[in-house]
């Protein structure tokens, strides 16, 4: 596929802003996607092999309702948060995405129906569980194993995506059409590589569970050592097998020594320290926070340099610039997405380290003014839509 | 030679690809207006809660976010999505046109849309953890950004329908697309009829409680009628209203087809009002399962043909009255430096101007004419059309199911050619097109 045919796959309408910012959205949301993807697999995973252990273990006993209570709020929140990513790689790599999932039009649709037998199945494992059945274990396998082919499929389209020059011998091998939407590829190395990093990512978080509940006096000191044990244990050799498939990864893409992939094995490098260590998981969250952004800029590096061979540069989409809306994004992300996810985890914090009582938020200065101030800026922002919405009506119907 | 930037196509059998778009669509309607709904209901609940200090309703709001969690948030947050995925397989430059023209109202939708989702668990979980007044200001906003989804995707999908005015195609703009003249209808529309639903739902889960506690489950069954009613009476007004700020070419449509809807409409009126007055009058006569039945019938004999119809109503265009349903680009739009596209294709051809298509194609032979006709059905027919013989969604057989190759290649030229049915693309296409697409459907018809 030439350069002349990509650039003719682009919307005709342009994009509405620089193009660069719609990449560095893209790496940003896909980092914090991955992230829930990763800690959802995991804590899920484990949950199970807990599943067969609680009846004898009290540590496993306490640890894997919880696991599986993460697995549910991560499987969520994984699921909005993915839906920025997709958003933005339509806007600048819609011909990589439009052509892929008419490649794959059967698996898009088995992806859809798959994710929600899983998520269903996973609330039916959530509710086995707290019932005590025997069968939740069974019932958690089957969800897992279908929301990790989820995970495979979703592998699918993006290595497909960035592969211009087989699109039209997979769409029609040997000048035969197929339309069947069967197309199925995958890349091992960079599969195996993402389906690792649950490992150190399940043992980071539990590293933050210990040290979260370990101000709480209701979960004995044994219990806070063996889920720190466990964290570090898990993230340390998670941390191992991540390191070695990245360079494999990296080698096969021949950027072992490019600067983006040097600052990943130092960043997994610090991190490997400092799970070791195990003095400050906060800290530790953060770097791994860093080194998922580092990973999400390798793979928009990949995809860039491929479509550049190709002759497609996203710098020069055409751009028709929509100032109202961009305005109205960048307003609503600053302030609700901040004060009204802060007023949010604001909550679930204090709510996580009272011990059972009543969290009183009236008398928490923080909350009550984030509460006030979400409440405010969603009335706010409801009049202006309003007002903005007549303006236009009148100013193109009634001038 | 003039390339156009057309996608492969991705040819569901038997019911045509459009059908799994429907599907998803409806599922996803049914669940996120019952969750925009039932915030708003949840709002009223919890002012309730806190102003009576009623404890009891608390635990009825706990058992209703639950229901939520598990059926609109699982559901509804991936079907959405999930709308996304399959109108690009079966719709790829339609789904291209609303995501260029509205990428920062889906960003902000998103930002509302991490707010709900996060908010939802909060609202369930925190019950009895933190103090009324917090969390009667969660309830607050957690409507607010509801309806603020609501807000931001009304516009989009008011786009889809029609720009409302002529002002977008010379400026472009975002907001001369999203403010039409069928939004603020469209949106009161959906807001009753969430109204509607949260209430049915809400029936559903007080039926639920009946055992554990008969006097809440009565008077929760009570109000839920109430506002059902309210909600569904909304719905009608705005309907009306809705009707009216359609385009031209879905009167066309319309016309035919509203005897049928008023006549469903009807029915469906009268035996939901029946059941509402039940819930008010005679609350201890609703069963869980007759709550669950209401909620299939909802599904079955009013979302599902609601949104065939708007979809109907729309063609023959997918996005914004300028890209057709079979992806080629209708008409110009100055504003964005768009240029249509159905004179390229009249001068080439489909088959030259597709950069999918396989050389072995590109020129029709007596050789590959069954296969080329095949692939320009496909091309020009199938995002609406099922083109197997006894397809389930409007099947090209059923349609054409004459053998006379003439009359077909008449009708096409003639007929749709010209533009002249409003509800169909004007497909302009060299004789030899029209010739090959008419020898496979005379061949299939056998």
């Amino acid at each position: 596929m030439d350069a002349t045919i990509l650039n003719l796959l682009r919307d005709p309408a342009g994009v509405p802003f620089y193009p660069v910012v719609f990449q560095g959205l893209y790496v940003l949301t896909w980092a914090l996607h991955i992230a829930f993807v990763l800690l959802a697999l995991g804590s899920m995973g484990l949950s199970i092999y807990g599943s067969t252990q609680q009846k004898s273990d009290s540590n496993w006993k306490l640890l894997t309702p919880h696991l599986i209570q993460t697995g549910k709020l991560s499987i969520s929140i994984l699921i909005v948060l993915g839906v920025a990513p997709l958003l933005f790689t339509q806007v600048i790599y819609d011909p990589n995405w439009y052509t892929t999932n008419a490649l794959s039009g059967i698996w898009i649709f088995i992806f859809i129906y798959a994710l929600i037998v899983g998520y269903l199945m996973y609330y039916w494992y959530y509710y086995a569980n707290k019932a005590g059945r025997a069968s939740n274990t069974l019932i958690g396998t089957i969800s897992f194993a279908i929301l990790v082919f989820c995970g495979v499929l979703m592998h699918n389209f993006a290595v497909e995506s960035i592969q211009p020059d087989k699109w039209l011998a997979w769409y029609a091998p040997n000048g035969v059409v197929d339309t069947s939407g069967l197309n199925f590829h995958y890349d091992l190395i960079r599969l195996a590589f993402m389906v690792s990093l649950v490992i150190p990512v399940l043992g980071i978080f539990l590293q933050n569970y210990s040290d979260f509940l370990s101000t709480r006096k209701d979960f004995t000191s044994k219990y806070i050592e063996f889920t720190k044990k466990l964290g570090t244990k898990t993230a340390v050799g998670g941390l191992l097998v991540s390191a070695v498939l990245f360079i494999l990864w990296m080698l096969q893409e021949n950027m072992l020594l490019s600067v983006i992939s040097l600052a990943t094995i130092a960043g997994v490098v610090v991190l490997l320290l400092m799970a070791k260590m195990n003095k400050n998981s906060y800290i530790t969250t953060v770097v791994l926070v860093v080194v998922a952004l580092l990973i999400s800029g390798v793979r928009e590096i990949i995809r860039y340099n491929l479509m550049a061979d190709h002759g497609y540069n996203i710098y020069t989409y055409t751009m028709n610039i929509d100032w109202p809306s961009t305005i109205m994004f960048l307003l609503t992300f600053l302030f609700l997405g901040v004060t009204g996810v802060a007023f949010i985890l604001r909550m679930a914090w204090k709510v996580g380290k009272n011990e059972g009582t009543v969290f009183d938020g009236q008398n928490d200065k923080l909350t009550r003014v984030l509460g006030t101030a979400t409440l405010w800026i969603l009335v706010a922002w409801m009049g202006i839509y309003f007002a903005w919405g007549m303006f236009t009506l009148f100013k193109n119907t009634l001038v | 030679m003039d390339m156009l930037g057309l996608f492969p196509v991705f040819y569901f059998p038997e019911f045509g690809t459009a059908w799994l778009m429907g599907i998803t669509g409806t599922i996803h309607v049914l669940f996120s207006h019952t969750s925009v709904g039932a915030a708003i209901l949840f709002a009223f609940l919890a002012h309730k809660a806190y102003k009576e200090d009623r404890a009891d309703l608390y635990v009825y709001m706990k058992k209703y976010g639950m229901f939520l969690l598990i059926f609109s948030y699982v559901l509804g947050s991936i079907t959405g999505p999930g709308i996304w995925y399959t109108a690009t397989a079966a719709s790829p430059r339609g789904i291209s046109a609303l995501i260029h023209n509205f990428v920062w109202v889906w960003a902000t939708e998103w930002v509302f849309f991490v707010y709900e989702v996060i908010g939802v668990f909060a609202l369930v979980y925190f019950i009895g953890k933190i103090d009324r007044k917090t969390h009667l200001k969660l309830t607050y906003t957690f409507a607010l950004a509801s309806v603020g989804t609501l807000a931001l995707i009304i516009g989009i999908i008011s786009f889809m329908m029609w720009p409302g005015a002529d002002a977008y195609f010379t400026t472009g703009s975002a907001s001369d697309a999203f403010f039409g003249v069928n939004t603020f209808p469209h949106m009161f529309l959906r807001i009753g009829f969430m109204i509607m639903m949260s209430a049915v739902i809400g029936i559903f889960i007080a039926s639920a409680m009946k055992k554990e506690n008969p006097p809440l489950a009565q008077e929760l069954t009570k109000k839920m009628g109430v506002v059902a009613i309210f909600g569904g009476f909304m719905t009608l007004f705005f309907f009306m209203w809705y009707i009216n700020t359609l385009p031209e070419s879905s009167h066309v449509l319309l016309s035919r087809l509203l005897p049928g809807i008023i006549m469903s409409r009807l029915i469906l009126t009268g035996v939901f009002t029946a059941y509402f007055a039940l819930a008010i009058f005679k609350p201890t006569w609703i069963h869980k399962s007759l709550a669950a039945s209401m909620i299939v019938v909802i599904l079955v004999a009013g979302l599902w043909p609601g949104e065939k119809l708007r979809e109907s109503l729309r063609k023959p265009f997918v996005a914004g009255q300028y890209i057709y349903s079979n992806q080629i680009i209708g008409r110009d739009v100055p504003g964005k430096g768009i240029k249509s596209e159905v004179e390229v294709v009249a001068k080439n051809g489909l088959l030259k101007v597709s950069p999918f298509v396989p050389e072995s194609l590109r020129v029709i032979t007596p050789e590959n004419k069954l296969q080329a006709g095949e692939l320009l059905a496909k091309m020009a027919c199938s995002n609406c059309h099922s083109l197997d013989k006894n397809g389930k969604y409007r099947p090209l057989s059923k349609l054409f199911p004459m053998n006379d190759k003439g009359a077909l290649v008449s009708y096409m030229k003639d007929v749709i050619g010209t533009g002249s049915v409003p509800y169909m693309p004007k497909i302009v296409l060299p004789d030899d097109e029209y010739d090959a697409i008419a020898t496979w459907l005379v061949e299939k018809n056998k």
